[in-house]
């Protein structure tokens, strides 16, 4: 079974559709129409590319450049985790790379070469996408992750430091805000997993079925992206957060603000 | 004798400002030192420079001969009691406030018993029924009083006081010198009250950073 082609006629059709909530919010004063005109170019445009790219990558097939593809995903990630969680990208950009990297590469690998076992292990069909979903969620608990932890330490400097003159060591006095930061962070993914096929059914699967595949086997390959997913986020926040330590915090145990977004 | 203390030609300098500028004294075991000055004087900050809050830009901090450094730092907070003005007490019940240090694996070994805590309360002027009360439900001066009975059960060497009397009346404040004017305990406090001084051994003046002995006082 293949997929139905959408036509240009009708894509432009589907753009209509967004003309509704646009004047909506246009009647309602939000004043977000630019914001949304701006989105809607931006997403046409970053996955028409991506579209280009990825077509080149599955006629290649080559492993260097997929591994070369899916560094770069990691290196954006990493930019975008740490913008987003407002710690300067100087100081913390090798520790996030590597904790992700490691991550990523980790749940990648172990459902590539153990799990799905392609003829080719470094097909692009396989990796690209997998990898590309795997970052994409684990990059959200990250940014959820170090943002909690280093706002909840700022916020409790005075209590921290008392843990510390109380006879804590480093790790001791800052394991409640690590402990708060985990549980935030990957609370998002746990909730999803206990809801998923009851509130909405989960995109992977979704796509999947569009494109032909059997309803069980979609089942299957979101059940092993939600593992790979929860795997590496949760690596991937312990890592970052415990790297990310020796950085932020000085000889002496204490929060060095230069690291921290103003 | 080793001084318990000793700060070498100390400077601090946090964002471009002098906290505290070539400062040197020394604290002996058993010593009353007390420390006044106006606010801002940097007097909080010297307490703060000794715990590694504050490193020292210039100069160097000994505790017991021992440089203030990142491998020391650990066994000074083991051995000092820091109490400040507005002690963060940590937790939801005083009970659990009193207790916290003892999670630590630098006290688990020495968890104080029922009997011990309230002995140390009722010495605090502080009634039993307060161990069940929750931090938010008690006053500031029970807080500081609190905050002193944590520090007292750790048995430390050094005491360091932040104008950790403030709050008290008369009568608890009377208590509390009382305590800490035992032959076996050091104490290095910061203070503007001058009930305090009566209990000293040596005052120092703080003045933009600079420390002076008053000589009256001296070294008994």
């Amino acid at each position: 079974m293949e997929t139905l082609d959408i036509d240009w006629q009708h894509m432009l059709l589907l753009y209509g559709l967004c003309l509704l909530p646009w004047t909506l919010l246009w009647l309602l004063g939000t004043q977000l129409s630019r914001d949304i005109g701006m989105a809607v170019v931006r997403m046409t445009l970053q996955l028409s590319l991506v579209g280009i790219y990825l077509k080149t990558l599955f006629e290649l097939n080559d492993p260097w450049l997929n591994s070369a593809w899916i560094f770069i995903m990691l290196v954006v990630a990493d930019f975008n985790i740490l913008r987003r969680s407002r710690l300067k990208i100087r100081y913390f950009v090798f520790a996030t790379l590597t904790a992700m990297g490691f991550s990523i590469l980790l749940s990648t690998a172990y459902l590539v070469l153990l799990v799905i076992k392609p003829a080719q292990v470094y097909d692009a069909r396989y990796i690209v996408p997998l990898a590309g979903m795997i970052l994409g969620n684990c990059m959200q608990g990250n940014v959820i992750a170090l943002e909690r932890f280093f706002s909840t330490v700022r916020k409790n400097q005075d209590e921290y430091l008392t843990f510390l003159m109380l006879g804590a060591t480093r790790w001791e006095a800052l394991r409640p805000y690590f402990r708060q930061a985990i549980k935030a962070a990957i609370n998002p993914t746990i909730a999803n997993m206990a809801t998923m096929g009851l509130v909405s059914l989960p995109g992977m699967m979704t796509g999947q079925i569009l494109g032909g595949s059997e309803p069980w086997i979609a089942v299957k390959y979101q059940l092993a992206i939600m593992i790979c997913i929860f795997t590496s986020s949760t690596l991937a926040m312990i890592a970052n957060l415990a790297l990310s330590l020796r950085i932020a915090f000085d000889d002496f145990d204490i929060l060095n603000e230069q690291v921290l977004q103003q | 004798m080793t001084p318990i203390i000793r700060f070498d030609n100390v400077t601090l300098s946090r964002q471009q400002k002098t906290l505290l500028s070539g400062v040197s004294f020394e604290v002996y075991p058993g010593q009353k030192v007390l420390i006044r000055g106006q606010s801002g004087a940097g007097k909080s900050s010297l307490l703060k420079t000794l715990m590694g809050m504050y490193p020292p830009s210039e100069g160097s901090v000994y505790f017991n001969e021992q440089i203030l450094s990142r491998h020391s730092v650990h066994h000074i907070r083991n051995c000092t009691a820091y109490i400040g003005q507005e002690p963060v007490l940590a937790a939801d019940t005083v009970r659990e406030a009193l207790l916290l240090p003892f999670q630590f694996k630098a006290h688990s070994h020495n968890c104080p018993t029922e009997a011990q805590l309230l002995i140390l309360l009722r010495r605090l002027h502080l009634s039993a029924d307060i161990l069940d009360r929750h931090v938010a439900k008690i006053s500031g001066g029970e807080k500081q009083r609190i905050a002193l009975a944590r520090g007292l059960l750790l048995h430390k060497t050094l005491y360091l006081l932040d104008e950790a009397t403030s709050a008290l009346d008369t009568a608890s404040k009377q208590a509390v010198f009382d305590i800490f004017c035992a032959p076996q305990i050091t104490l290095l406090a910061v203070t503007h009250d001058a009930d305090w001084f009566q209990y000293s051994t040596t005052i120092f003046e703080m003045n933009a950073g600079r420390l002076t002995e008053i000589p009256q006082y001296g070294n008994p």
